[in-house]
């Protein structure tokens, strides 16, 4: 949970869980464009080990931290409160990450496994590939944002 | 006549010692009455309760207001009290029906804090 007793470390309003979150992401981030030189090295197997690792990985901060909080804390104000910053950098950083985990999953499904039938799959990598980043790198950002808005006072006024 | 004048005397007191005793009594039934209907208010304003410490009588109720603009709670961290979300102008009120020292914090900042000291 985000929510608890326990404070942050990173000298905020923010509680340890957060902190823990925004780091953890943050070490992702950096391992993601360190996968994306692996590719560009023509080192696949250890780009995709990186690449799949840090997805699968990702689906623990997921249901533990962020769907919690956001089920208590955004999800029942969501439809009257939208056009409010607090409200608002955690949707899109909800339906970004979203689409980002989502688009991954399928990707690896695609690059690792034969469980999709051949309509279901692609022929082209780089573009779904450089999708997947992009997208990934915009959910970073967000989730940055959101951390801004949700736990630093003094940013805010 | 003497007699008459001693008699109404004798009953303006009695008249007077009621009158006195219930006006009394009256005044310390009001005075129950507001220490039971006490109430206090704590403002959450740039991530912060204020006044962060605040000491009352026991039937108190206190009434959290946040006027920030991002959601905060109140929560006991023995369970006796726990808000839930509240966003801009929401307010949580809670009852203290025992003496003590309640600490409580913001479940979403745990840096917010603040204490109750009920007498």
């Amino acid at each position: 949970m985000i929510e608890g007793a326990a404070k942050g470390f990173l000298g905020t309003s923010a509680g340890f869980g957060a902190d823990l979150n925004l780091t953890i992401q943050l070490i992702m981030g950096v391992a993601l464009i360190g996968g994306t030189f692996l590719a560009r090295a023509k080192r696949y197997a250890a780009h995709g080990v990186c690449m799949t690792t840090v997805l699968v990985l990702n689906l623990a901060p997921i249901a533990v931290v962020m769907l919690p909080s956001f089920g208590q804390l955004v999800l029942p104000r969501l439809a009257s409160h939208l056009h409010k910053r607090y409200y608002a950098v955690a949707a899109v950083h909800g339906v970004l990450g979203s689409a980002a985990e989502l688009l991954g999953l399928y990707v690896l499904m695609v690059a690792g496994t034969n469980m999709l039938p051949e309509a279901w799959r692609f022929k082209r990598w780089k573009p779904w590939m450089r999708l997947e980043f992009a997208l990934w790198m915009a959910v970073l950002l967000s989730g940055i944002g959101t951390y801004i808005v949700w736990y630093t006072p003094l940013w805010r006024r | 006549m003497k007699r008459y004048i001693r008699n109404v005397v004798v009953c303006a007191g009695l008249l007077g010692v009621v009158a006195s005793a219930a006006m009394i009594h009256g005044s310390q039934i009001a005075r129950a009455a507001e220490e039971k209907n006490a109430a206090a208010s704590i403002t959450i304003d740039n991530f912060s309760f204020t006044p962060k410490e605040v000491t009352v009588a026991v039937g108190t109720t206190i009434t959290w207001v946040n006027h920030d603009d991002v959601p905060h709670t109140v929560v006991s961290p023995d369970k006796k009290f726990r808000s839930k979300a509240l966003d801009t102008d929401d307010q949580f009120s809670f009852t203290f029906t025992d003496a003590g020292t309640y600490n409580y914090f913001c479940s979403v900042h745990p840096i917010m804090t603040g204490k109750i000291i009920v007498k």
